[in-house]
């Protein structure tokens, strides 16, 4: 226990002066996986088990395969963001909530990247 | 937390003790559905990943979505879905200060839960 | 990582049941106690009442027990009626104001646990040093700009009434430790209450501070640790709205960016 006064600790490193421009994203993100979410999964229930003839044919057609670029991008933005405040609400200890941060990022980034790479490679 | 507690003083019991709450447990199945769907997220993905390698990759990858265990958990994705997405505008409503007196957040919370169910019948029914 | 579960010296154990009177209408209360002085660690003690005997409050019943039972029963009251805030607790798994909480409210035994997720100075009391200091830090106060009226500063009727719901708040905690970010985070969010007060002056027509209050505001973990989970209005035992006032803060963050 050190002695620190209440003003102090309560004030701890100041205000980041940031979170909004989190938030807004959140939300910009879940307003367009509204629509894309309906858009996505209608083609991708039928394709499910269609055999894969089908899936390539149906996403080399520009419409389902935009969406679904769109989506990923969507998706895995608002997934980072959303996991972001999960470690950030229980990992406490600032080295493991760094990694944890970092390890998020690179996560989404990566499978959300390979989401639309694959969907590319097949429509083009 | 523990910076807080000058002296040795015991912590208050919290969330054993405290009562549950309509809007608290959708605010948790929000999260536990929001971290669930990225295991959904990652198979969809290897799914399209595979499509795009090989006939014969995709094979394995479609096999192993439409397989009995496979299908367990699209269908438990697809709850999740349909639970994260009606909250979630539950949530954007909320964002603009609508919708928080106490009668409409429980209204809303019984709607998005019975809601959730029905949504994901109806997509399973029409897909 | 958080702790989901009390740390050792903090598990309650079965205390001492203490005799029970004659009578129709008794009714048993289980009360959380800690004695700093003891090195034990915290205990549920129970004791019986007769309601024919007592008020209808479970402030009474508090006050019966200190009396006639147990003297070193501690717990914070005052004005009896809701207006000093200093008997906030967990009663019956929700917090709210032991005065304003009717025995008939209750089924079944009456469970009375301190404010959770707070370090417990003694009984029912829990340490509220860090919640003051951050209302404090909110500055819970008129901050002008303008030379001071001669007579005083004006308002009008409309804007006076942007206060109602928020100014009735009695500061007594039970918002911000219903709170399940405020247990996990409560060392760097500031919690319902805070955020009402800050709301508070922040629409106040009268207040020039508003750009510097939500500077201040702007931070992941002073403001944006709230995920609108509620728990706040749904306990407030003066029905106020913490979560509302909390949405609307966050609005304004949006509107002076678009």
């Amino acid at each position: 226990m050190s002695h620190l006064t209440d003003k102090k600790r309560v004030h701890g490193l100041g205000s980041a002066k940031d979170g909004t421009g989190h938030f807004i994203s959140q939300r910009v993100t879940a307003i367009a996986l509204i629509p894309l979410v309906v858009l996505f999964i209608v083609p991708f229930g039928y394709n499910l088990g269609a055999g894969y003839d089908h899936v390539i044919e149906a996403y080399s057609h520009p419409v389902n395969a935009i969406v679904a670029i769109l989506f990923f991008i969507a998706l895995f933005t608002h997934l980072r963001l959303g996991l972001q405040v999960v470690i950030e609400d229980y990992v406490h200890g600032h080295g493991a909530r760094t990694a944890l941060l970092i390890a998020n990022t690179l996560f989404c980034w990566l499978f959300g990247l390979t989401g639309v790479f694959a969907i590319a490679k097949i429509a083009l | 937390m523990a910076d807080v507690n000058r002296g040795n003083r015991p912590l208050s019991p919290h969330i054993e003790v405290y009562r549950w709450q309509l809007s608290m447990l959708t605010s948790m199945t929000h999260r536990i559905t929001g971290v669930g769907l990225t295991l959904g997220a990652v198979l969809v993905v290897w799914w399209f990943l595979a499509a795009s390698t090989s006939a014969e990759y995709f094979a394995t990858a479609d096999a192993v979505l439409t397989s009995w265990f496979g299908s367990l958990i699209l269908i438990g994705s697809l709850w999740a879905l349909c639970f994260h997405f009606l909250n979630g505008i539950r949530h954007l409503v909320w964002d603009t200060g609508r919708g928080l007196e106490l009668e409409s957040t429980k209204k809303s919370g019984i709607v998005v839960l019975a809601g959730s169910v029905v949504l994901t019948i109806v997509t399973l029914l029409v897909i | 990582m958080v702790e989901f579960t009390l740390p050792k010296n903090s598990r309650m154990t079965i205390g001492k049941t203490w005799p029970k009177p004659q009578g129709a209408n008794v009714r048993a209360f289980k009360v959380y106690r800690f004695d700093p002085d003891s090195g034990e660690n915290p205990r549920v003690d129970t004791y019986y009442i007769d309601l024919d005997d007592c008020g209808p409050m479970i402030l009474d019943a508090l006050i019966k027990i200190k009396t006639d039972i147990d003297p070193t029963l501690t717990f914070r009251r005052s004005c009896r009626e809701g207006i000093c805030g200093s008997c906030a607790m967990n009663i019956d798994g929700i917090n709210t104001l032991a005065c304003l909480h009717g025995m008939d409210d209750v089924k079944g035994d009456v469970k009375i646990y301190p404010l959770p997720h707070m370090p417990v100075v003694k009984d029912l009391i829990p340490d509220l040093t860090h919640f003051y200091a951050q209302h404090a830090s909110i500055m819970p106060w008129l901050e002008t700009k303008t030379n001071r009226p001669a007579k005083e500063w004006r308002q009008s009727i409309e804007d006076r009434k942007k206060l109602d719901g928020l100014y009735e708040c009695v500061m007594c905690a039970s918002c911000s430790t219903s709170c399940p970010s405020y247990w996990w985070n409560g060392d760097r969010y500031l919690g319902p209450a805070a955020l009402l007060h800050a709301y508070r002056w922040i629409i106040d027509s009268r207040d020039e501070a508003t750009g510097e209050r939500l500077d201040e505001l702007e931070d992941p973990f002073k403001l944006y640790r709230c995920h609108t989970i509620m728990n706040c209005t749904n306990t407030c035992p003066k029905g106020l709205n913490p979560a509302k006032a909390i949405a609307e803060i966050k609005t304004m963050m949006v509107e002076r960016r678009v």
